[in-house]
């Protein structure tokens, strides 16, 4: 389907015959590559501007997938055997995905990864091991208030693209909103656990969210 | 019709003539437009280029091989544009790129003209060292006045960040053969060691003919105007080292590994600008003890956290084992 959606480009007319000449090299090499390969997903920059907002967002949202990793992680080591785990576990197999993918993708275009992730790292372990001491509810909680902002994050940078060249960043478009639905499916799961559940979920899900909202901000320029 | 044609290009030159004119110590409008005008001349060579080859293997360095050797084409066109005066129609007058980004290729950009003046400045600097002076003969030469100076606002500073520059890209285009030639399988692939090695040599052999001078040069670039540029090429020539020996990775091994090269490449050059021995002999040792030296550092941090990991692990089973024994450890 991704393929025909693919050729479908590929056909459409276009005045700018350079851009359909790289999109149909782009399809052809796409159609022969599997389907986890990110060769061709972010296409060569054409000026600095490009590259720099290009690079930026791909390294926030680099970081983000790291840091969502470890918070699963700092969930699962405390509730890792309760009867919640399996939903963890397998929400944080499909983070695992995202990351592979976007490290793909870094490798690929010579992005640089931010100089926080080891601060990520600590911190996303903590805020998922103190989410999960409060209780499956807390882990839930703590779930739906992170996805809620990483949705929210994806679908800026899905607004940004589409304002300024939806055929260029087809692929791009792509994986992020691929991504954003599956972060969006988590916050349901989280929401369906009983998320709201838990003492001061107000407080605590905004709380984690301007930290998050933080996080972004600074995984950006550092 | 020509001569419409010919007061439109009269009034673009004009008009751009007037805005580098009004800002005439921005450097970021002179880069976008150098930019814009390769961008031009690449669009066409990439049309071309790209439309014979076929789709490339699955390596994950080839994609941006491709793009680098669609860039170098279009760099090699742009640079025999603006090849020395020897084949050129001579066309003292330079003028500017108009607004659009559209480039005449007979009109040499600003950029294309400082280049070009660096380049013959360079034979001048043992004579001269890295000074106005230099530059000043490097523009005569080319048939310019030696008042042509004053468009070089980092004065020295300029040709030393051009000579670098150029260092830079034809380290890039070497590295970027021996690539190629592993990919066809003409070339067996070096150990990282002996990658990293033989690229910092190729590197530093680069100022043998301007060892001389080199430690002015050096004081130079750590000008206060200069230290931004200096840093920047510095930091996309160990990026490019890395990314040609194969460093894919994504987190702080980025870092650690240029930084790791930075001060690897800073050393030996110290050592060479005084080094004396034949061939510079002492040097090229000096930089394999070096590497030697972060090799083993990165054996001891990988065992000593493997250690680590051991002792954890024998904490927790104690841990586990007390509790046992304890009762502490019994679920109801």
């Amino acid at each position: 389907m991704q393929t025909a959606a693919l050729r479908a480009f590929c056909h459409w007319p276009q005045s700018n015959s350079t851009a359909m000449i790289r999109q149909c090299l782009k399809c052809r090499a796409l159609t022969l590559q599997q389907s986890s390969r990110a060769y061709g997903v972010i296409p060569p920059p054409r000026d600095s501007e490009e590259k720099e907002m290009v690079h930026r967002m791909l390294r926030v949202d680099h970081a983000g997938e790291y840091g969502a990793n470890r918070i699963y992680a700092g969930q699962m080591a405390v509730l890792g055997r309760s009867k919640t785990g399996p939903f963890i576990q397998e929400m944080w197999d499909q983070e695992k995905k995202h990351l592979e993918k976007f490290n793909e993708i870094l490798a690929e275009n010579r992005v640089r990864p931010t100089a926080l992730l080891p601060f990520w790292n600590i911190a996303g372990f903590a805020l998922g091991a103190s989410s999960a001491l409060l209780g499956k509810e807390g882990a839930m909680a703590c779930t739906v208030a992170v996805e809620e902002s990483i949705t929210e994050h994806y679908n800026s940078q899905i607004r940004t693209l589409m304002e300024k060249d939806p055929e260029r960043y087809t692929e791009l478009l792509q994986v992020i909103k691929e991504f954003r639905d599956d972060e969006m499916e988590h916050h349901d799961t989280g929401l369906a656990h009983d998320a709201e559940n838990v003492p001061g979920y107000w407080l605590l899900k905004n709380a984690i969210q301007l930290g998050c909202k933080a996080a972004i901000y600074v995984s950006q320029r550092i | 019709m020509a001569a419409l044609l010919r007061g439109l290009r009269a009034g673009r030159a004009l008009r751009g003539l007037s805005s580098v004119v009004a800002a005439p110590t921005a450097t970021n409008p002179q880069c976008g437009s150098l930019r814009r005008g390769f961008h031009c001349a690449g669009l066409r060579l990439q049309d071309e280029s790209k439309s014979d080859k076929p789709p490339s293997s699955t390596s994950s360095s080839t994609t941006y091989h491709e793009h680098y050797q669609a860039r170098s084409a279009e760099q090699d066109t742009a640079a025999s544009a603006s090849d020395p005066a020897a084949d050129q129609s001579t066309n003292p007058n330079t003028s500017y790129q108009d607004q659009s980004g559209e480039q005449d290729e007979e009109y040499e950009t600003e950029e294309q003209l400082q280049a070009r003046i660096l380049t013959a400045a360079l034979e001048f600097v043992l004579l001269h060292g890295w000074s106005m002076e230099a530059i000043a003969a490097g523009a005569e030469s080319l048939g310019l006045s030696s008042a042509s100076t004053g468009m070089f606002e980092k004065g020295s500073g300029d040709l030393v960040l051009h000579f670098i520059a150029q260092c830079n890209a034809q380290l890039t285009e070497i590295l970027a053969e021996q690539h190629n030639q592993v990919q066809l399988g003409q070339a067996e692939p070096k150990k990282t060691a002996d990658f990293i090695r033989d690229a910092v040599e190729t590197r530093l052999r680069m100022y043998i003919p301007y060892i001389e001078t080199w430690p002015q040069a050096m004081s130079l670039l750590m000008l206060p105007h200069n230290i931004p540029d200096s840093l920047k090429h510095l930091s996309t020539l160990m990026d490019d080292i890395w990314y040609y020996a194969g460093d894919r990775s994504t987190d702080m091994n980025w870092y650690t590994k240029r930084a790791a090269l930075t001060g690897i490449y800073n050393t030996t050059e110290l050592v060479m600008i005084q080094d004396s021995s034949p061939d510079y002999q002492d040097t090229w040792a000096f930089l394999d003890n070096r590497i030697q030296d972060v090799v083993n550092m990165a054996t001891t941090a990988k065992q000593v956290q493997s250690t680590g990991e051991a002792v954890v692990q024998g904490l927790m089973g104690a841990a586990v084992t007390l509790k046992n024994l304890t009762g502490l450890n019994q679920r109801r």
